[in-house]
């Protein structure tokens, strides 16, 4: 990855970007749009960046500095890895009562699964289904379960393919249900997927086989 | 980055996700957070106050966040047509990127998001301000980019393998080549 490309965001290119917006050369005029968010100082144009805005006459393109940025830009903010590690412990206080949290998702989820499976009339039960996997995949993601959202997110794979059109194949749906099950119980919550390969690998070739 | 008295608003159509979100935003100081589970309530809470930042869940019922976040830019009398919006994915396959940088977003985070991810990414919003374009089809922040040697998401690092992909959907991108995906003029690549 180059490393303009590839800068982390809000880093280096933030400060110079800070200073910039001070710093404007006064230059080709635009009319500022027909909008309220547009600041007065987004008006003025840098005439070195305004090549390509003149090639268009049906494009219109201007500067926007929002109430957002110019208020995020002020000093007193914290530091990066101050509020970053600020949210970590926002996390770390939530993550006690995450088991019940996925004891009650796992559990919902195979009881509705059961239900469909038994013939029971379950009318819009693949978008619950994959809101409640989706819910799964992406709180295990950002708590650190990894098995769960690994196999949360295999599921979803599953169900963003049935609502596509592939065929509704019950038994690799509960092939993962049973997974999840596993995946929930205390010796394997905290595992990360590459430590259970024959499980991870059984369902990536479930998978594969279903959505094809 | 100061998020203090900024006023954001989280739409995610699942309560947990919302409250994790909310966690790691009152981390970064922002005292203002406000919460919607699906477009309706997106579009009240814009015609009741003023939103500073939205973030977004792609999936956001009923029609998705790209849906909404066209709405918002397409709607010409509208105070928030040029609002940051931050949509959330889960689905990172360049396509789908591609699609939320057509319909006007500012950004696309991967979900699962981590602290680090999403501070960056509002980071980003905060300081490199973009311009908007406004033309018969688009209304929304420049999209122009230029990739090198970057063919449906393959192939652009040295070490890179060949990898074939199929047509319409293509592999899922990393958080950088999403962010890639969005850096534009002030990079200097157009």
């Amino acid at each position: 990855m180059t490393k303009g490309k590839g800068q982390k965001p809000g880093q280096k290119s933030g400060a110079k970007s800070g200073s910039k917006s001070g710093a404007k050369k006064p230059g080709r005029s635009v009319t500022a749009p027909p909008i309220a968010d547009v600041s007065a100082a987004g008006a003025v144009e840098n005439t070195t960046s305004g090549k390509k805005e003149a090639s268009s006459p049906a494009a219109r393109i201007f500067p926007v500095d929002t109430h957002f940025q110019q208020m995020a830009r002020r000093v007193g903010g914290l530091q990066r890895d101050k509020a970053i590690e600020r949210a970590q412990t926002a996390l770390d206080v939530v993550k006690p009562a995450y088991e019940d949290f996925l004891e009650r998702e796992v559990t919902g989820l195979a009881d509705l699964v059961r239900k469909v499976e038994t013939g029971h009339d379950e009318p819009g039960w693949i978008e619950t289904a994959a809101f409640r996997t989706r819910q799964l995949r992406d709180s295990g993601g950002t708590l650190g379960y990894e098995l769960i959202a690994f196999v949360a997110g295999s599921l979803c794979e599953l169900f963003d393919s049935i609502e596509t059109g592939s065929e509704c194949n019950m038994e690799s749906i509960i092939c993962h249900i049973d997974a999840l099950m596993l995946a929930r119980q205390k010796s394997y919550r905290r595992l990360r997927p590459e430590q259970v390969p024959e499980l991870t690998k059984g369902l990536q070739r479930v998978v594969k086989h279903v959505t094809i | 980055m100061n998020l203090r008295d900024l006023v954001i608003l989280v739409a995610d159509p699942s309560s947990y996700i919302s409250m994790l979100i909310h966690g790691m935003l009152r981390g970064f100081g922002s005292n203002k957070i406000l919460e919607v589970r699906n477009s309706n309530g997106v579009l009240q809470t814009l015609m009741g106050q003023k939103i500073d930042i939205m973030i977004c869940d792609m999936h956001l019922p009923p029609h998705g966040g790209l849906s909404l976040t066209r709405a918002i830019r397409g709607k010409t009398d509208n105070e928030h047509r040029t609002m940051p919006i931050l949509i959330m994915s889960s689905d990172s396959r360049e396509a789908t990127i591609k699609r939320a940088r057509d319909a006007g977003a500012n950004m696309v985070i991967a979900k699962p998001i981590s602290p680090a991810n999403l501070y960056d990414r509002l980071s980003w919003i905060a300081f490199n301000p973009r311009k908007f374009v406004d033309t018969a089809t688009y209304f929304g922040p420049d999209r122009r980019f230029k990739i090198e040697g970057y063919p449906g998401g393959v192939g652009r690092r040295a070490g890179d393998k060949e990898v074939e992909i199929g047509a319409e959907s293509g592999p899922a991108l990393a958080q950088d080549d999403i962010d890639n995906l969005f850096s534009s003029v002030q990079t200097g690549q157009d």
